[in-house]
């Protein structure tokens, strides 16, 4: 692969100097794993970029079609393990609507809770990392003191920090381990949750607003990101970018409030869209949307309603023949699983519509022409996950 | 005056040999203080504790332990590696930094500095530009592209900000009418205060261009971990990689002493004779409010991109550099 | 009619939730393009022709607004499988290409479906249409084998170059499988041997006769 790429090393034009094959990975600080990029660079700037993938493919979509539906949730949770709850959720949606069951409204508001704690903790990872990787370390420690935050709540919930395998084909996992002792009372959220969870969405809010000071007005920063890895919105499309990346691009489209895998729709939150789809408005975008997820968090638990956790299902679970596609918006855009059944104990086909990778596949048009050091920024502003990628 | 202390005689040879070994003793230990400095201060710029076990109390000693760790590591050698350059390379950064302290005055008396050169900060801004060599060998013989880059980087920043960095010493030249470090510090004593006030846009861009000669954030691209792993010790292990890290808090040491030497009245200090031993305390204070500005910055900044800094360099802190000197040569002549 | 079972709701059900925009949507797209609209559970699919791919993918864009490529792959229709269940009752054997595509704005997002032959499966690029589509080809390109005419590049995407066969399909074995069957044995120590509470077995007894 390599030798084949040094023979088309790139020629300048005017110095008639041949480019040098760069090649940023698989081992690299910025690459969030073990993506590999192959760059022809000329100094400083980029005539062609490769992004090699696959270092990281676990083949889930081949493993889904042997194994049961309950089963399946523990390996979506690996997918984008920054945000595992969220991804277990469409997965479990679409096995739901090919049987007809719908989970009780607690258990979906309970999913819809966790789900943006699991956007929170996903886009503060954003926050920490990201401008490490232009070079201010001191945001990662407040991004991610915040986090533990979140995942502690996740992890009183669902007993995992990232991979709760949480949900259940109609509806979620009954709590033993906290609570009250009489079982009836044990079997929900833990007592403190509710009060908790307020108190950590003050503090959420604080650090963006620490965040924000520490970044938003730093002058090298905004030299850093602005106008710098523009995506124009038609271009985005036309790559499927989704999710916060899409939305720096002025496109205020968000699965939440055209999607019905959750009850989004009696929540009042607001679409952040950017204005230039540049570094910065990624960055922006994040930022805002977790506020946005704070504030959703704070309607839920003030508006949860009570009930069982669990619909009536049968005890071995068969999905009726038949094929759906769920997709919802996670942390890093859309995430979907297309569910063929033909009625056995597991799928005849899962595909996984990951986020990452349809995001990442714009990088060889993006980075073209991008110095190295923009490379970075622009890959960090993307904002991907490998096992995401990969799958 | 030293600098026409006659240089035969024994007497002569002794105190140069003493006083040399304190500047080559000075730089490990003024490595460590600063280091150990850095990563205690960022700590708390984090909400982290920093160094805490070793050495018992406030980890004192976690440099010392760190230094002691890094001389029993392997000394890793690419094989593809140009080796004389790159184990040469860390010794002429270090050389370059020991050069450095021989000219800044602690004390008025001749003890008080290795040497007092008539050219003084002239060679200061000389010998500052030695170590350039050594991170441009060190980069250019590890025989990695990512060193490779990071060399280059550190050379093209460090001849923009060689320029600036003396223009901007131009102006303190002039109102002292001596380039001798003593003679500089001396001046300021006699009309008791520093050249800072006159000469804040000359200390403001001094200290820019200091901390893109020390490759330190904002300015740090040659070493750019993000994005070219570590630049130019990216192959280096062990003592050799010490050497880098030791040269550059002393480096740090040493620019924001010229710094003090020229722009804050170095051992002077109202109301206090500059001939006790509270000289060289002071100009260590002084290094110390510059060093924490340092680190300050490094902890809040994030890096500049290399086109970003050649404009800042060529199309800001030049100009103004010779506005500045322009203002101060008119107002030496008409005042 | 074939038989496979994303095809036991038929068009009449499309007809039957016209009420919903989605299904109208694939209605109309369906009748542009000169294919068939299925309905159910939530999900529209537009069948076409595999000869009409291309053109069937460019109308929606260009016509309805369907700018957002969500995902392409395909799904290998095939009656004896190397792992998992064998279809039942079997389906006729082909391979389904699919490409989900979305508009911006209220996120209808349609299906499209073509069947290729399973001799030597090949399709059009959809590259020219959605630069997206790129990796999803060669994606599925590596995974079932598909050729797509017209793409730049159809190079290894996930899997290392001169890797044999192509993993998602039907025929192709789970190596983990074979080596180890399902349910594979834990990889702990043995379970006790069968005693007095054999039926329990989640600890040692302790009358075990070989302690």
């Amino acid at each position: 692969m390599l030798a084949h790429h040094l023979s088309e090393a790139a020629v300048s034009v005017e110095l008639e100097t041949e480019g040098m094959t760069l090649n940023i990975g698989p081992q690299h600080p910025s690459t969030h794993g073990v993506l590999r990029l192959v760059a022809t660079i000329d100094g400083e700037r980029a005539t062609d970029v490769r992004p090699v993938i696959g270092y990281m493919h676990r083949g889930y979509e081949k493993l889904a079609e042997v194994r049961t539906y309950p089963q399946i949730t523990t390996i979506v949770n690996r997918i984008d393990w920054v945000s595992g709850f969220a991804n277990e959720v469409p997965f479990i949606v679409a096995a739901e609507r090919l049987m007809g069951v719908e989970a009780p409204p607690r258990a979906q508001w309970i999913r819809l809770v966790l789900t943006e704690m699991a956007r929170i903790s996903s886009h503060l990872v954003f926050m920490a990392s990201y401008p490490l990787e232009l070079g201010a370390a001191t945001p990662l420690f407040f991004a991610l003191r915040e986090r533990e935050r979140v995942l502690d709540l996740l992890e009183s919930v669902t007993g995992g920090r990232f991979h709760p395998n949480f949900n259940r084909i109609g509806g979620v996992k009954p709590v033993y381990a906290a609570g009250p002792v009489t079982k009836k009372a044990g079997m929900d959220i833990p007592a403190a949750f509710l009060a908790e969870t307020r108190d950590a969405m003050d503090k959420v809010e604080s650090t963006c607003e620490e965040i924000e000071n520490l970044v938003a007005g730093n002058e090298v920063f905004l030299a850093r990101t602005k106008g710098v890895g523009v995506i124009p919105v038609e271009k985005a499309a036309s790559y499927g970018v989704s999710g916060p990346n899409l939305r720096a691009s002025g496109c205020g489209f968000d699965l939440r409030k055209t999607s019905d895998y959750l009850p989004y729709d009696g929540f009042d939150f607001d679409i952040p869209t950017g204005e230039n789809g540049d570094c910065w408005d990624r960055w922006w975008v994040r930022l805002e949307e977790i506020r946005q997820s704070a504030r959703i968090i704070r309607q839920a638990i003030d508006g949860i309603p009570s009930g069982p956790l669990q619909a009536k299902v049968p005890r071995i679970i068969k999905v009726p023949a038949g094929e759906t596609y769920v997709r919802a918006e996670n942390p890093k855009g859309e995430m979907g699983y297309h569910l063929v059944s033909l009625g056995g104990l597991g799928p005849y086909r899962l595909k996984i519509r990951s986020a990452s990778f349809s995001n990442l596949s714009i990088l060889p048009w993006i980075l073209q022409g991008a110095l190295v050091p923009d490379f970075i920024a622009i890959m960090g502003s993307i904002d991907f996950v490998l096992g995401d990628v990969d799958r | 005056m030293t600098g026409l202390v006659p240089m035969t005689g024994l007497v002569f040879w002794a105190e140069l040999g003493i006083k040399m070994a304190v500047a080559a003793a000075a730089v490990p230990a003024i490595g460590m203080v600063i280091g150990y400095a850095e990563m205690k201060l960022s700590a708390h710029m984090q909400s982290r504790v920093g160094p805490y076990f070793a050495g018992g109390r406030y980890g004192w000693a976690q440099l010392i332990a760190d230094g002691v760790k890094f001389i029993q590591k392997e000394d890793i050698i690419p094989a593809e590696a140009d080796r004389p350059v790159f184990k040469w390379a860390p010794a002429l950064v270090m050389l370059g930094t020991m050069a450095l302290l021989v000219v800044i005055p602690l004390h008025p008396s001749r003890y008080g500095m290795v040497r007092d050169l008539d050219v003084g900060i002239f060679y200061a801004l000389a010998v500052s530009s030695v170590s350039t060599i050594g991170v441009l060998m060190a980069g250019w013989s590890s025989a990695n592209k990512y060193s490779m880059i990071g060399g280059l980087r550190a050379a093209g920043q460090l001849i923009a900000y060689e320029l600036p960095l003396v223009l901007a010493t131009v102006g303190v030249v002039i109102q002292a009418g001596t380039m001798s470090m003593q003679g500089i510090v001396q001046a300021q004593v006699a009309q008791s205060w520093p050249f800072m006030l006159t000469q804040f846009v000359g200390l403001a861009i001094f200290m820019t261009a200091a901390l893109a000669e020390l490759t330190r954030l904002p300015f740090d691209m040659p070493i750019a971990e993000s994005e070219l792993v570590m630049g130019y010790v990216t192959e280096y292990s062990g003592f050799r990689f010490l050497f880098f890290f030791l040269a550059e808090f002393a480096n740090m040491f040493s620019m924001s002493a010229i710094a003090v030497t020229l722009f804050l009245g170095g051992y002077g200090f109202w109301g206090i004779p500059t001939d006790t031993l509270l000289s060289p305390l002071i100009v260590f204070a002084k290094v110390g409010i510059l060093v924490f500005i340092m680190i300050w910055l490094r902890w809040t900044l994030p890096r500049f991109r290399e086109d970003q800094l050649q404009t800042l360099a060529w199309k800001w802190l030049i100009p103004i550099s010779i506005v500045n000197i322009i203002v101060t040569a008119v107002l030496k002549v008409v005042v | 009619m074939t038989a496979g079972p994303s095809e036991t709701v038929a068009a009449e059900a499309a007809v039957a939730e016209a009420a919903d925009p989605l299904a109208e949507l694939a209605g109309q797209v369906a009748a542009a393009v000169g294919g068939r609209a299925e309905y159910a559970h939530g999900t529209a699919k537009i069948r076409v022709d595999a000869s009409a791919w291309k053109e069937a993918l460019t109308a929606a864009r260009d016509r309805f607004g369907l700018v957002f490529l969500s995902w392409l792959s395909a799904i290998d229709w095939s009656n004896e499988t190397a792992v998992g269940d064998p279809p039942d009752p079997p389906v006729e054997e082909r391979y389904e290409m699919l490409c989900a595509v979305s508009d911006l704005d209220e996120g209808r997002l349609v299906l499209f479906s073509a069947d290729i032959g399973r001799g030597d499966p090949s399709i059009d690029s959809l590259c020219g249409v959605y630069p997206g589509a790129n990796w999803h080809e060669r994606e599925a390109a590596e995974m079932f084998g598909i050729d797509f005419a017209g793409h730049p590049d159809l190079t290894k995407l996930y899997l290392p170059d001169g890797f044999e066969g192509y993993p998602l399909r039907k025929s192709y074995p789970l190596l983990s499988r074979e080596v180890k069957p399902w349910p594979g044995k834990v990889d702990v120590e043995d379970m006790p041997e069968a005693g007095p509470d054999a039926g329990n077995g989640t600890r040692p007894s302790t009358e075990n006769p070989g302690a």
